[in-house]
């Protein structure tokens, strides 16, 4: 599946790079997040809780970031396995100034699940990915709001 | 409490539209399913199947599965390798059958494929552990599209055989060359024949009872084909057939899905077996989609030869054939079907055509409903409209001209049937005058001018039933029939065909009602164990009563003759016959019935000369050819230009499927199979993403079509008797699916051919449609 | 097809079912929704509340305020209520469409509009009609939440954990109205499915069901820009862009039987 899209952030791009490095930053921002363990240089071990509506399951994986193109790129790729299925997603991240204190987030990046939500929840699927996104930036925006 | 007794229906039970003997215990849900069976001390299975389409298995932990308290046992591929392989009964020159364990050992193939299996006392901690096994696997690249399987680099679905291709086939008659040099047109098109998934209502299901006391193993399998399962289990585990017996209770739908032998059969036998206890495994809906054979998952590329005119000289085809990870019991022999049928109802004798059967990481594709031969008729009778659209024919007439005639039977075809007999163009004559042809070409041209897409549809075909002789056959194409008297006069048909929705309980009881003179309610009709009735061959191939019928029908005569002597000698004269359920002697006009008959026979005290004691009788027929029923289907159409959604505005349906039994039965045959074709060129498509996930894997995603998405099927019939079996009857479980398709294509792309549509592959989805439309729009 | 044990409790009355809700269990009312999820193991609760045996509460009566509708009314006993037949029928028109006359049996409006399926039928009607929800818990009571509020994303309202639907109240009917639906073959959701509500001069408002994550409410039937909308839902029965225009055409034809019934 494929995702893409742009988001603006209230933060300077330096700032709003600096951030979406941050495991302390990630951990909170990606929905379901409990944990991120570094396990090596921008590679961290990752324990999450999805939970939607009725919807449960606990997964565990590993967030890498990489080509890490300070402040103007990185690539962030997301892995996790769970008894409900397994997901692996890798996007593509360009930063761009938007005026001050703003920063343009364009993203584009492939999503590719499988077991038993991919099986038989296709009819969630894309809603599901793109509501765990605007989470994801509704989230940074708030975290961030210190950072301003 | 005064009754009046109907007086039974004696004699022309044959023909007559009865209601089915079998449906009151079915509609009042008293019918015994496997999942009805319940033995002391029985266990219940519980499979891990793999997530991925294509993984190493690094390791295997069942550790917190055999501490959960009620399990009693897990066992993975280390412990069941010497079981087996699952069977594959064809044998085609340069086959690769790569070898097919009951449980995955170092790699998984496909989502679904076995890994471990859990057993429990009770179903739901069997379900609960199979969750807490932890599978470690090492996740590969997966070829999940044939096509792209077959390009260079694609990944290896087995290592041994980079190339992805298990076999390739080719077949030709005639003249191909000649024929495509003197033709003045061509045409030329991709077919597909998309993945389906067979969905009977019931999944498949097995208890598997080994008494260690007896060194016997009782198989209960929801299963087309119980005697052949019982000699092919028996092999896997290692055992006597005599050791073995499988029961077949209640089916609740094949469509050739469960003509197979499948792994869960050999590996609840192994459990049962290691345990000492009978074992139970009903597979889920979910499971039912991702281990049961899938059927269909053909790439045709065609090329039709023509003469201005619209005379077809000849046909080329390329069949990439999507077989799935392994061989399950025909896979490799259904795409063969389609180039049998290629000639179609037609006379040209120039054929060539080349399988590639390609492995994926998919569910292995094999028989349903059709099995190859909607897939032929399909491609051909586009190919046929697409020719006439190309030379600006009426489709009708095309055809019309095409068809073999009357005198030319036997007509030995160019892949090497011999069609017996036929009048082609009767079914799609009458088609025609029911649909009012002309009438709605008119009316067609009103639409038109209105700016509404309406479209017509024909297709014809022939079709191969009643498997079949048994050189043609893998396992034998014979059917065996017991006549049982018993001492009160009742009649016992124990069948080795194994129907499970044909209606066969009914239609063999008028059969053996018709002939013994008896009427139908003093029959039984019975089938599906082992170790009740003679050897079988089951039931798959539209051949139940085509072949199971003939068969009863000699056991009965020979009935009839012993019953004969029996009255000589009960009635003291050589001058008897046999008539409305009893003997009659022509001198004296005395008679004796069937019950004093029967009974004689058991009593035994005035045995006729040469003469065994009972009242029994087995025939095994061995039939002398294929039948060859043949059909017109005519589809109206109209499509939402704004939507792109179909609607079928009429469906006449004409079959002619030789003598008929039952006509209600029939027209159940064909409105079922019209269903599964409309769902077919409609609504089912199985869909993979290219890392071998089934994405369709539900019900809420995989459109079956429900009785408020079904037509009205005008369903009519031609009735040319087959000279093959002293019945005339062909066959006509598969008619309608066979039929409906390219009916349905061929409507909607009429309808769209002023958009400058000349082909649309299925399912015709309202979105796909509404592409089109815009496309053309644009245009 | 079997769940993940779980507790399982019948509430004996609504303010039983708030305190158990309150606890931590998860609401079961008709089941169509989270029985499978719970089969399929997506879902896995600890503790099942079944609001099934509360008696009284697929009510459906008019006062001053409307029609209120409890919430364990079925699907077809909305559908064939003569009450909302005469006085809310886009109600009732839009419950005909949801799933199959099983499914219609078993499954409650209540549960339905606490599920917020993006492709369930009810919040297009409900947005339209302007209709609101009635939430009620042990901690802070009843509160009346505007449909438009009510449902926030997919499966996802703006009920709190501990909060039950009570009811929903629909005003009594004074425009034409229509239920148009594009079904998926396979489950019956909606492709999309458009509610209208239009007056004789054509104005009005439409709820569409399908192409969002949650109900897209348009005030002014005439301008259908709102479904030029970039996030329209995609899967494997019908692309964004489909989804999209037929939105439009759903819209134009729902906005003609509503004016043609107003």
């Amino acid at each position: 599946m494929k995702i893409a899209g742009t988001q603006t952030l209230p933060l300077s791009r330096e700032c709003a790079y600096r951030a979406m490095q941050n495991p302390d930053v990630l951990v909170q921002c990606m929905p379901g997040c409990e944990s991120l363990e570094a396990t090596g240089a921008q590679e961290y071990a990752m324990k999450m809780k999805m939970a939607l509506a009725a919807i449960s399951g606990q997964f565990q994986g590993k967030v890498k970031i990489a080509d890490a193109a300070p402040p103007e790129r990185f690539k962030l790729i997301v892995e996790g396995t769970g008894k409900i299925g397994f997901m692996k997603g890798e996007g593509a991240l360009e930063l761009t100034e938007a005026g001050e204190a703003s920063t343009q987030v364009t993203y584009e990046g492939d999503v590719q699940v499988g077991g038993t939500i991919a099986a038989v929840g296709q009819r969630l699927i894309d809603t599901t990915a793109k509501m765990m996104i605007r989470k994801f930036f509704d989230k940074l925006v708030e975290v961030t709001a210190g950072m301003r | 409490m005064a009754t009046t007794a109907a007086p039974p229906a004696t004699g022309k039970l044959v023909g007559k539209r009865l209601r089915r003997k079998e449906d009151p215990r079915l509609i009042t849900g008293t019918a015994t399913y496997v999942d009805d069976i319940k033995l002391p001390g029985m266990h219940h299975a519980c499979i891990v199947r793999s997530p991925y389409a294509a993984a190493r298995i690094k390791s295997i932990d069942a550790k917190a599965a055999l501490e959960t308290p009620g399990v009693v046992a897990v066992y993975t591929g280390a412990d069941t390798k010497e079981v087996g392989p699952v069977p594959c009964g064809a044998s085609l020159p340069g086959l690769r059958v790569p070898h097919h364990y009951i449980l995955a050992t170092d790699r998984v193939y496909f989502v679904g494929h076995p890994v471990a299996v859990v057993v429990a006392g009770d179903k739901y901690v069997a379900r609960d552990a199979a969750d807490s096994i932890e599978v470690d696997y090492d996740v590969l690249p997966a070829a999940a599209d044939p096509e792209k399987a077959l390009t260079p680099g694609a990944p290896a679905v087995h290592p041994e055989w980079p190339d992805n291709t298990a076999f390739t086939y080719h077949q030709e008659g005639g003249d191909i060359a000649q024929a495509f040099a003197e033709a003045d047109v061509i045409v030329k098109q991709r077919i597909t024949s998309q993945r389906l998934i067979p969905t009977p209502m019931e999944t498949r299901g097995v208890v598997a009872d080994w008494k260690p006391g007896d060194k016997a193993l009782t198989l209960y399998s929801s299963t087309q084909i119980p005697h052949l399962l019982r000699s092919l289990v028996a092999g896997m585990l290692g055992l006597a057939e005599n050791k073995t017996r499988v029961v077949t209770p209640e089916v609740g739908g094949g469509f050739g899905c469960k003509l197979n032998v499948y792994a869960e059969e050999a590996l609840m036998s192994f459990v049962s077996m290691k345990l000492g206890k009978p074992v139970k495994w009903i597979e889920s809906r979910r499971e039912n989609y991702v281990a049961t054979i899938h059927g269909r998952g053909h790439v045709d590329y065609l090329e039709i030869a023509a003469k201005k005119d619209g005379t077809i000289l000849g046909l080329k085809l390329k069949l990439i054939q999507d077989l799935g990870a392994y061989h399950q019991l025909l896979t490799p022999v259904i795409p063969t079907l389609s180039v049998l049928m290629m000639p179609g109802l037609y006379r040209f004798r120039n054929v060539t055509a080349d399988i590639v059967g390609v492995f994926t990481n998919c569910v292995p594709t094999d028989a349903y409903r059709g099995a190859g031969r909607p897939e032929a008729t399909h491609a051909i009778e586009r190919m046929v409209d697409m020719l006439a659209a190309e030379l600006k024919l009426d489709p009708a007439d095309i055809r019309l001209k095409n068809f073999i005639q009357p005198e030319e039977f036997p007509f030995a075809t160019a892949t090497g049937l011999t069609y017996d007999s036929g009048q082609y163009d009767l079914p799609l004559r009458k088609a025609l005058e029911i649909g009012g042809y002309a009438a709605l070409r008119a009316e067609q041209q009103t639409a038109r001018v209105a700016g509404k897409l309406m479209g017509i549809g024909i297709a014809t075909y022939g079709e191969i039933c009643a498997f079949g002789p048994s050189p043609a056959t893998p396992a034998g194409g014979w059917e065996s029939a017991t006549v049982k008297v018993d001492p009160d006069g009742k009649v016992t048909v124990l069948t080795g065909s194994c129907h499970h929705g044909q209606g066969e309980e009914t239609t063999f009881a008028q059969i053996a009602a018709d002939e013994l003179g008896i009427g139908l309610d003093d029959v039984v009709v019975f089938r599906g164990d082992t170790a009740i009735v003679q050897y079988g061959i089951g039931t798959f191939g539209s051949r139940g009563t085509a072949v199971g019928g003939p068969a009863l029908y000699y056991a009965l005569q020979n009935l009839k003759k012993k019953l004969k002597r029996y009255g000589e000698s009960a009635l003291g004269s050589d001058d008897v016959r046999y008539e409305a359920g009893q003997c009659i002697c022509n001198k004296t006009g005395k008679t004796a019935s069937l019950a004093q008959l029967a009974g004689a026979s058991y009593r035994a005290l005035k045995l006729p000369p040469d003469e065994e004691p009972g009242m029994q009788t087995t025939f095994f027929w061995e039939p002398p050819n294929f039948t060859f029923p043949f059909g017109a289907h005519l589809v109206v159409t109209e499509i939402d230009r704004d939507t792109g959604r179909i609607e079928i505005k009429r469906y006449v349906a004409v079959d002619d499927c030789g003598k008929i039994i039952n006509p209600l039965i029939v027209d159940g045959q064909v409105h079922g199979g019209v269903a599964q074709g409309l769902g077919q060129a409609l609504y089912e498509q199985v869909v993979y993403d290219d890392n071998g996930q089934l994405l369709s894997g539900e019900l809420t995603d995989y459109a079956i079509p429900k009785a408020t998405m079904m037509p009205w099927v005008e369903s009519h019939h031609t009735e040319t008797p087959s000279p093959v079996n002293p019945l005339g009857v062909k066959g006509v479980g598969e008619a309608g699916t066979i039929g409906c398709s390219p009916a349905v294509v061929n409507s909607v792309v009429d309808a769209l051919s002023s958009l400058g549509v000349r082909h649309l592959d299925m399912p015709l989805t309202p979105e796909k449609i509404w592409n089109v439309i815009q496309q053309g729009a644009r245009a | 097809m079997i769940p993940h044990s779980f507790d399982y409790a019948a509430a004996t009355s609504f303010a039983d079912a708030l305190e158990q809700v309150a606890a931590g269990a998860k609401p079961l009312s008709g089941g169509m929704s989270l029985i499978p999820m719970m089969k399929l193991r997506l879902a896995a609760p600890e503790r099942v509340v079944d609001l099934g045996r509360i008696q009284g509460l697929n009510y459906i009566h008019q006062d001053q305020a409307g029609i209120h509708v409890g919430a364990l009314a079925t699907h077809f006993e909305v559908e064939t209520s003569a009450l909302l037949r005469a006085g809310c029928p886009l109600l009732s028109e839009t419950a005909g469409w949801i799933g199959d006359v099983q499914i219609r049996n078993r499954g409650t409006i209540g549960g339905s509009v606490a599920h917020a399926d993006p492709s369930a039928d009810y919040p297009a009607a409900l947005v339209a009609l302007d209709a609101r929800i009635v939430v009620a818990s042990k901690r802070g009571g009843e509160r009346t939440v505007g449909a438009n509020d009510f449902f926030v994303d997919a499966l996802t309202t703006a009920a709190e954990p501990d909060e039950l639907v009570k009811e929903i109240i629909v005003p009594v009917e004074t425009m034409g109205t229509s239920y148009q639906k594009l079904l998926q073959p396979a489950s019956g959701f909606a492709i999309v499915g458009v509610a209208a509500r239009i007056g004789q001069d054509g104005h009005g408002r439409l709820g569409v069901t399908g192409l969002g994550a949650r109900p897209i409410l348009i005030t002014d039937a005439t301008d259908l820009a709102a479904l030029n909308t970039t996030e329209a839902n995609s899967d494997i029965h019908a692309a964004s862009a489909y989804r999209r225009e037929m939105a439009k055409v759903y819209a134009r034809r729902a906005i003609a039987a509503a004016r043609a019934r107003a």
